[in-house]
């Protein structure tokens, strides 16, 4: 017995012809994978949406909410006291309209001492109402959010959405239904402002102490159980989008989302997600393309484990949230008004208001290329199950490879003779398949590790330094990862002339570093899938081909591939890609200089998001993915395998 | 002949009532009010007090002939030795902010607490008995009341009437909450049914179900206790009160204005008086009437009271019932002359908020904050009841006024034990002038067995109200009786040295682990297993391998076992 320690046990004939063909099986295992994948943006590979959940009842009752002409007033009262205040938030307006309404309202204030810089302070204040459950003891809350932006703002204004809510919040006053309290709140700097509210909802800090202060609340209403986050762009609304994707990748219960389909089109609003609607083809090839096209953007939104919209930071607290984005409307046709939103709103708070249990039904784990369509995680994990593989299969057969070894290239030992004599220890006392040293490979993994670990914790004293010598954060930050980074790539200097090491020591490496990258990505998926998904893509094929080789020109384009998917060389590529195609029609130069601000900026906010909101797309990628690259960088600067070498000879 | 025998049977025994009463006449008395009091924040606050003092020793006996006394009660009393009883059941949260303090306060499900006369024996046998009973009496799930869930608290609870003895021992008090417990008509009908007048007559005629429970709190109370007979203090008397608290949310009620009558808030106009009541008053407070918005009663109050109470002057309007000639039915309207406008809220002295803080399911903690808006420091005892399925830990206990950590002067804890009885800490603080206090305490989440979960087992489970006491100074927005009366009369012109308030906070809801108890679970579990069972054969055969063991043992076993077999032999020899 003992399939992996007894040499002999590997004769078998199924494992001759898996070790004999285990690149060609690993690759059609990777194109298998990716092809299912693909395949399951089909609507005969994946299933139709359903309410899991019982009581949430939706559109149950008819729509009651006439106070869309409040709405309006609200709206143009609202636009003057905005342009009063062009870079705030018009609090006291805000104030005065929901005391008026006799609700419990509070403000909250907050500060963020900033992570990078020298002492920087900076304020906000979020505003809110609760308005307080005729129905129960204020043990349950659902919320209603709006982020609230200035004129001066760069992104476009959400006035309407406020004036919708205090609508709302006026008709929901009247109602003897509500057994959950409703919060009402207005929030400012994006999702600064949400963060910081949810911290002193919850008194705890989530990112690093002392960056986000989230200061103190007075009142509060119980559990929260879901969030609405409201962005509506116009009064007339062309359609409204849903969005889904939160922080670090996670999502709402489906439930949720189906909630919010099923009622827009109830009330005969246009629905979208991804911005597209579902489409009506009678090509089959040309539904795929569109569904296709829906999962791959809601793949690279969520990838990116960073929340598209305020809705993203409910998540982590076991609150499911969503974010419904309204659109101007544009050509003819005509435009959802407040009334019918309104009446939206009011059926998603009812049927959450139903719920009797938190969100536990249905799907938390799902991929949607369509508004009412879904792959679940028992249909989308097979796939990455089958890429990863081949990365296991490839150590598998490495590792077989290197047992049979001793008896064939037996000539070549002798020839190492020199070096086991230099190093007594590790000779030949475990036996003749274990003739080789692990500390090199120990050495190696544990070094290139620490390292990642010292450049994780290094952001604050690069920015500091920076700053002494006058550099922007972003520069020095950037430049300082160039350069330690850069100066990383000697490593395979000091690891391979390390004495003692064999060539079975670098192929123990080559195992561990893809048992490593397949651990790796699929512990990803279980929070990210989609992260895991596109990085499996992109690394998998090339850590499979990353054994050293004697041919020059092979070994070289070997390493310019392998240098083109370093991280740091990935985030600048992919945004240079990004920037070409938001840019089209700029000169190549200045599309250049552009994408390398947008590279030396994405490093900066990936760096104080993690500091803040405890995003882990950072942290992972330094402390892992980086070492894990360079592992695979010291293995390609190894000496080739003996039986390659003879085969090439 | 049957039915002759029992004629005369029924006969002889009401003969035999007629000539008891006549012999020990029943001293009993019982009085009917109606509190109404409008609240800054536009709300309606209605408390209902129904009072029967019985001039009668507190006795076993003595509850077996009642007259105004409900019997059914009565026994109960009688047969489990209470000493005291209270019960409240309560829907909606008082919000202590906004609205000031009621005559009664109580935590939102329902509350029982009870004293047990001296002579018990097996206490914690008799209050689950008692607990039992009430439940049949009152439809309320008080039959899930034991020691798993019951405190004894030193501090907190003081017996409300006389005591025979000087010192008071806690060990006989009982305390206990049902936080889930959901207040409904069912409570309402065997509770109308212990009046004397049931609801055919008198101001109980206004509760009708429909209306009480369109209400944004509502609590029926029932409160027994000895009291003095008279002003030495030498006989008993047994008082039971029976109060109904509703606050109405005009905006809700729906009619575009601040308006109130009685026939608008509890759907009918009022017949008439009880006939067996002594006393039968509604008391409108007319106090705000002079601050806040102004309103006109219909019909003009025939008296109007002022008092004086703790420095705080209020004014009430008093209808006598008995004297009004009721034709028809009565009706009492509240006209405001201006529409609604919302003024500043100034809160009551002391007031608390409580909250579940961090999230995950591993770790939380329990924050409790006191308000305290008075000019002076304050002496408050903090009760926290934290049921036993929530470990907490005493280090973790901290206390902090205005940002600086404040030393309780006494402390009391009983730590929990799973399955047998609640964690009880007991706090004595000193509440520095105008501060907020924070009580925190930390606790982890834990797996329960999978029958201990409730139906609905994501809802959410339940922790208890804290209850916060203290003697105020001053009697802003107080409106309790004082301890020496028995009626909403009393509390006229009742200044004393402290007015004592519990307050209840909120109830809490938290998300403990709870498994899925779906199909696909069973499957993940079962699956579970299987991986699970076949990890070691699988770990075995892929890292170890077979080999033929040595016979040649070592030198060290071999000996022993042969000094072991000659041991043996040996013994069987000698046998």
């Amino acid at each position: 017995m003992g399939l992996l320690t007894d040499p002999g046990a590997g004769s078998g004939k199924f494992t001759q012809l898996l070790v004999a063909s285990h690149n060609k099986l690993c690759v059609v295992l990777y194109i298998g994978g990716i092809i299912w994948f693909m395949i399951l943006a089909h609507e005969h590979f994946n299933a139709g949406t359903y309410f899991s959940e019982n009581a949430l009842l939706p559109g149950l009752v008819k729509g009651e909410f006439d106070e869309d002409a409040v709405a309006k007033v609200y709206q143009s009262e609202l636009f003057d006291e905005a342009a009063r205040y062009p870079d705030g938030i018009p609090f006291s307006w805000l104030l005065a309209k929901f005391r008026q309404l006799n609700l419990d309202t509070y403000t909250h204030n907050f500060t963020l001492n900033s992570p990078l810089g020298l002492g920087m302070k900076y304020t906000g204040k979020n505003i809110y109402a609760i308005l307080r459950a005729p129905r129960s003891s204020s043990t349950e809350a659902l919320v209603l959010s709006v982020p609230y932006r200035p004129p001066s703002s760069v992104h476009p204004g959400t006035v309407p959405s406020v004036a919708i809510m205090l609508a709302l919040a006026k008709f929901f006053r009247r109602q003897k239904y509500w057994s959950k309290d409703v919060i009402f709140l207005v929030t400012e700097h994006e999702q600064l402002g949400v963060q910081a509210w949810l911290e002193a909802y919850h008194k705890t800090t989530c990112g690093r102490s002392g960056v986000l202060e989230h200061g103190d609340m007075m009142g509060r209403g119980g559990a929260i159980q879901a969030a609405i986050n409201l962005e509506l762009h116009a009064e007339k609304i062309g359609y409204i989008d849903v969005k889904i994707e939160g922080l670090n990748g996670q999502l709402p219960n489906l439930d949720l989302v189906n909630l919010v389909h099923r009622l827009c089109s109830k009330e005969g609003v246009r629905h979208t997600f991804k911005n597209r609607e579902n489409s009506n083809y009678r090509d089959i090839y040309k539904e795929w393309l569109h569904s296709f096209k829906i999962l791959m953007a809601m793949v690279t939104t969520q990838a990116t484990g960073v929340p598209n919209g305020n809705h993203g930071l409910f998540h982590r607290f076991g609150i499911e949230a969503v974010t419904l984005e309204g659109f101007e409307k544009k050509g003819r046709g005509s435009p959802t008004l407040y009334f019918q939103i309104g009446r939206v709103l009011e059926g998603l708070f009812r049927s959450l208001n139903n719920l009797l249990e938190r969100f536990h039904q249905s799907y938390f784990f799902y991929l949607l290329p369509a508004t009412d369509r879904f792959i679940s995680i028992g249909m989308y994990m097979p796939p990455l199950g089958l890429l990863c593989s081949a990365l296991i299969i490839k150590a598998f057969a490495l590792w077989h490879k290197m047992q049979e070894d001793p008896n064939k290239a037996e000539p070549a030992e002798e020839e190492e003779a020199e070096e086991i004599k230099r190093a007594p220890s590790h000779s030949e006392k475990k036996g003749s398949s274990n003739h080789f040293s692990l500390v090199p490979v120990g050495m190696t993994v544990l070094l290139t590790h620490a390292l990642g670990i010292a450049l994780l914790s290094s952001p604050q004293m690069l920015g500091s330094q920076g700053l002494e010598y006058g550099f922007s954060t972003d520069t020095s930050i950037y430049v300082g990862y160039l350069v330690m980074t850069l100066s990383m790539l000697f490593i395979p200097l000091f690891a391979c002339r390390n004495g003692g090491a064999k060539v079975e020591s670098w192929t123990i490496l080559n195992i561990v570093a893809l048992l490593e990258l397949a651990t790796l990505l699929l512990c990803t998926s279980m929070q990210n899938f989609s992260l895991a998904l596109l990085s499996a893509v992109l690394y998998i094929l090339p850590s499979l081909w990353m054994v050293p080789t004697q041919s020059r020109v092979l070994g070289t384009l070997q390493k310019v591939v392998w240098l083109l998917l370093h991280p740091l060389c990935l985030l600048t590529l992919i945004v240079m890609i990004y920037t070409a195609l938001s840019f089209p029609d700029e000169p190549i130069l200045e599309l250049l200089e552009k994408g390398l601000i947008a590279t030396r900026q994405a490093l900066v906010y990936a760096v104080v998001d993690s500091y803040v909101y405890a995003n882990w797309v950072f942290p992972v990628a330094t402390a892992i993915l980086l070492p894990n690259w360079l592992l695979f960088w010291v293995v390609l600067h190894s000496r080739p395998h003996q039986e390659d070498l003879k085969t090439e000879k | 002949m049957m039915v002759v025998l029992h004629t005369i049977f029924s006969g002889l025994l009401c003969l035999q009532c007629i000539s008891s009463v006549i012999c020990t006449p029943q001293k009993d008395y019982f009085d009917e009010e109606l509190l109404l009091k409008p609240l800054p924040s536009g709300h309606v606050y209605a408390y209902f007090q129904f009072t029967t003092l019985w001039d009668v020793d507190f006795e076993a006996t003595s509850f077996q002939h009642c007259h105004l006394f409900p019997r059914a009660l009565g026994e109960i009393v009688g047969r489990y030795n209470v000493q005291e009883l209270h019960i409240s059941l309560t829907e909606g949260l008082w919000r202590h902010e906004t609205w000031g303090y009621p005559v009664h306060d109580a935590a939102p499900g329902a509350e029982l607490w009870a004293w047990f006369k001296e002579s018990t024996k097996n206490i914690d046998k008799t209050w689950k008995e008692l607990a039992g009973a009430l439940s049949g009496l009152l439809c309320v799930s008080f039959n899930f009341v034991d020691a798993s869930n019951s405190l004894n608290p030193e501090f907190t609870f003081r017996p409300a009437g006389i005591v025979s003895s000087g010192a008071v021992n806690s060990s006989y008090l009982r305390y206990s909450t049902l936080p889930r417990e959901i207040v409904c008509t069912e409570n309402l009908t065997p509770w109308k049914k212990l009046l004397p007048c049931d609801a055919k007559k008198g101001l109980s005629t206004l509760l009708n179900a429909g209306h009480i429970h369109n209400t944004n709190y509502h609590s029926l109370g029932l409160h027994l206790r000895p009291v003095c007979r008279d002003t030495t203090c030498s006989q008993m008397s047994v008082e039971l009160r029976q109060t109904v608290s509703l606050v109405y949310d005009m905006v809700i009620l729906g009619t575009g204005n601040q308006d109130w009558s009685i026939k608008k808030l509890f759907g009918i106009g009022l017949s008439g008086a009880c006939p067996l009541a002594t006393m039968s008053n509604i008391y409108i407070d007319i106090a705000l009437n002079e601050t806040g918005a102004h309103f006109q009663l219909t019909p003009t109050p025939p008296a109007v009271i002022t008092s004086t109470r703790g420095g705080h002057k209020s004014k009430f309007a008093v209808y006598d019932i008995k004297a009004l000639d009721i034709d028809g039915m009565f009706n009492i309207a509240a006209v405001y002359s201006s529409s609604r406008v919302y003024g500043v809220n100034i809160p009551p002295v002391l007031f608390a908020n409580r909250y579940i803080i961090g999230y995950g399911q591993e770790r939380g903690g329990i924050v409790t904050k006191l308000h305290n808006g008075h000019w002076q420091a304050l002496d408050v005892v903090y009760l926290e009841n934290i049921p036993w399925f929530i470990p907490l830990y005493l280090h973790t206990l901290k206390i902090v006024a205005n940002g600086k950590e404040i030393k309780p002067l006494l402390k009391r804890f009983i730590p929990g034990k799973a399955r047998a009885r609640p964690y009880y800490l007991e706090v004595a603080l000193r509440l520095p002038a105008r501060s907020i206090t924070e009580i925190s305490l930390e606790f982890d989440y834990v797996f329960l067995k999978w029958q201990e979960y409730p139906p609905d087992a994501n809802h959410g489970f339940y922790i208890g109200a804290a209850v916060i006491t203290s003697l105020l100074p001053v009697g802003r927005n107080y409106t309790g009786l004082p301890q020496d009366g028995s009626t909403i009369t009393s509390s006229f012109n009742a200044s004393r040295d402290g007015y004592l308030v519990q307050l209840r906070t909120e109830t809490l809801i938290i998300t403990m682990p709870t498994p899925d108890f779906s199909m696909p679970y069973n499957v993940i579990c079962l699956t579970c297993t299987v991986i699970a069972l076949a990890f070691g054969p699988l770990h075995n055969i892929t890292t170890k391998r077979l080999r033929l063991k040595n016979k040649e043992q070592n030198y060290v076993i071999r000996w022993f076992k042969s000094k072991l077999t000659r041991s043996s032999e040996m013994k069987e020899k000698q046998s």
